[in-house]
């Protein structure tokens, strides 16, 4: 019952095409039927009414020839014997033969208790005519001879026959039409399942991938071979490219990872082989150069030395030093990337003061004011840090050695975001459109006559910095000075 | 004569659309009115029926009882298109040329005489005499409770070439003899 009631709702449903569909016909196919039982009804009620006039017509035609010599003969009996013969017809209640003058002659009753009541009669001119009486029919006919009028027949006929005729027709047709009502909304049913069922699977279908984005689903393809057919396997076949299409992505999206991952692992691994040959060598260098150095020392030493001899050993010995030297730098610059990072708290202010002061301690005859801030506190770790305050002010000490009065400066800037610190000098400075180059391994802007270097220091600083997660920059006007601004966020290791 | 009776005979004549003067209707104008009708219900059968003379004529045979009715009755009346006339006749063999004769009753015993001597013409014989038909007559008129009624002898008929049509039949008192097959 519940089900049923749901399905006549569902079907009912204006916002359904199915709902539509079965009010357009429901109402349609119900005022058709509506209008044809009236039509009809009205028609068969006419129809019978104007039989009905049209035996009484005959009948009173009859009636009145067979009444003729009755009327010429003053044979009443006559007459009435042939109005008797209205006892077959039973819709007559009574009958009357009047005179020419409109005195009665003959009647009949079917009922003995009716008593006729002539309340119209034919005009002169008129053959015949009826009247309705209420639910009867009042019919004069006229009785003529030779062209002479010899008087009239009336008769009274009951319509109840009538009615009753027309109730059983009516109900009838009322059974007809409820039969044609009932399959015009099994018509639609059957349409509903024909082109609402398809276009129901349909709009589902298409909710569940506008919904869940799965393109997997198919909808049904209905039995027919109609348009909605074409419209689901179009839809279908749409599905189906889409599908396709999402599927290639989804592999080259997959496979491009694949390579990135490949690509990272392998460019990783190359760089830590690079990284572990370099230690290696530097690090198994220094034993054999240390060699070198030591029996230099010795010769240098040595009694006998000629004058050529001593020079060459000077060269000898300074090329072991630089040597040393890179191999320090190389260490460092390999230790910079390699080794964990550890960090405390650091004071940068008096790293810088103890850096100055080794620096000076060594180079004691040159003029150098140095400008130290206080207060330049990080966490970082220590012994990365010290290599790329060492690197920077070293730089500084290296490239201000020209002058009579140097000047450097290590400080800070107060910004909300965090402080910068940089290291400033009054030096040789360097051309700013190479400043991006000075950070690059083995890169030197100036020759190793004009300065010495090894060209591994600031890459160094950058590697440090950037491991802490903070940047490095430099800027010169290229005439004279430079500064290096670096920046440790307290965020850590990235 | 009663107020009905009267109503009756004055419908009748009204019927036969005939003004009549007279002011009270007698049994008389009744039977001459009948007289008139019998004629619109007689015909002549076969051979017999091409030869007509062109009036239609409806004597009367001894003492004129009923004469000035049939006058009356008669006027301006027409049978099958032919106008009717009312003819006196003295005597039966004089009737060549009616179509209708009515017999006095003072003919009395004289009766079967003129009846013998039209012989078998095609004259439609009536009569009020009372053994009218016995005397070998066609029509004769009966008077039953005030009602002029009327018996047919088929016999008679039967002679001639006259048919009578089964609607008067149905209206007669009585009817002796059959119908012809050959009718």
């Amino acid at each position: 019952m519940r089900l049923w009631k749901r399905s006549v709702r569902k079907l009912w449903n204006p916002r359904s095409i199915a709902g539509k569909l079965t009010r357009v016909n429901v109402l349609v196919s119900g005022t058709a039927l509506l209008l044809a039982y009236v039509a009809f009804l009205g028609y068969d009620l006419y129809t019978l009414r104007a039989d009905l006039i049209h035996s009484l017509a005959t009948e009173a035609g009859i009636v009145g020839e067979n009444c003729v010599t009755a009327l010429l003969f003053d044979d009443q009996q006559a007459a009435e014997n042939t109005l008797a013969a209205l006892d077959h017809s039973p819709h007559i209640r009574w009958a009357i033969v009047v005179r020419a003058d409109g005195s009665s002659f003959a009647s009949y009753r079917r009922d003995p208790s009716i008593q006729p009541n002539l309340s119209k009669t034919l005009l002169a001119q008129q053959s015949h005519e009826y009247w309705s009486k209420g639910t009867d029919i009042l019919l004069g006919s006229r009785i003529d001879f030779q062209g002479r009028n010899l008087g009239a027949v009336y008769l009274l006929a009951s319509t109840g026959e009538l009615a009753r005729r027309a109730g059983q027709f009516g109900l009838l047709s009322a059974l007809i039409l409820l039969l044609c009502f009932g399959i015009a909304v099994a018509a639609t049913a059957t349409v509903r399942e024909l082109v609402t069922g398809p276009l129901t699977n349909l709009a589902g279908t298409a909710q569940i991938v506008s919904k869940k984005r799965d393109y997997s689903v198919r909808a049904p393809i209905p039995s027919s071979s109609d348009e909605l057919a074409f419209l689901v396997q179009s839809f279908n076949e749409m599905l189906e490219q889409i599908q396709a299409r999402d599927r290639a992505l989804e592999k080259s999206r997959n496979e491009l990872e694949k390579r990135v991952e490949e690509r990272t692992a392998a460019l990783t691994a190359a760089n830590k082989e690079l990284e572990a040959f370099s230690y290696s060598v530097a690090h198994d260098l220094r034993g054999p150069l240390q060699h070198i150095t030591n029996i230099a020392f010795l010769l240098q030493n040595a009694p006998a030395q000629q004058g050529e001899t001593a020079a060459l050993m000077d060269k000898l010995v300074e090329g072991t030093d630089r040597m040393a030297k890179l191999i320090d730098d190389l260490l460092n610059l390999s230790r910079a990337t390699s080794t964990p990072l550890h960090r405390t708290p650091v004071d940068l202010s008096q790293m810088s003061e103890k850096i100055l002061g080794n620096l000076k301690a060594e180079n004691g005859r040159r003029d150098v004011r140095f400008l130290v801030r206080r207060g330049a506190r990080v966490i970082a770790d220590e012994g990365l840090i010290q290599v790329v305050l060492a690197n920077l002010l070293e730089n500084a000490w290296k490239y201000t050695s020209r002058l009579k009065v140097a000047e450097i400066e290590f400080g800070f800037t107060d910004d909300p975001a965090g402080p910068t610190f940089f290291v400033r000098d009054n030096g040789a400075g360097f051309n700013p459109r190479f400043a991006d180059r000075l950070f690059r391994p083995f890169q030197r802007l100036h020759s190793q006559s004009e300065f010495p270097g090894t060209g591994v220091g600031l890459a160094t600083a950058q590697r440090i910095i950037a491991r802490h997660g903070g940047k490095i920059w430099a800027e010169s006007n290229g005439e004279g000075g430079a500064a290096f601004y670096f920046t440790l966020p307290d965020d850590g290791e990235k | 004569m009663s107020f009905l009776q009267r109503t009756v005979v004055r419908a009748l004549l009204v019927t036969a659309a005939l003004a009549s003067a007279q002011p009270t209707a007698s049994e008389t104008d009744l039977k001459a009115v009948y007289l008139l009708n019998f004629g619109k219900f007689v015909r002549l059968s076969g051979s017999a029926a091409s030869s007509r003379p062109p009036t239609f004529n409806i004597c009367v045979l001894g003492h004129d009882l009923i004469g000035h009715a049939l006058d009356d009755v008669t006027a301006h009346e027409s049978i099958d298109k032919r106008a009717v006339r009312v003819v006196r006749i003295s005597d039966a063999y004089r009737a060549t040329g009616c179509q209708v004769l009515y017999i006095s009753p003072d003919e009395g015993d004289g009766i079967p005489a003129d009846l013998a001597a039209l012989g078998n013409a095609d004259i439609l014989t009536v009569s009020d005499a009372p053994d009218f038909l016995k005397d070998g007559g066609m029509i004769q008129f009966v008077t039953q409770q005030r009602h002029v009624r009327f018996a047919v002898s088929l016999n008679a008929v039967n002679r001639t070439h006259l048919v009578l049509s089964s609607e008067l039949l149905r209206v007669a008192l009585s009817v002796t003899g059959k119908i012809p097959e050959d009718q």
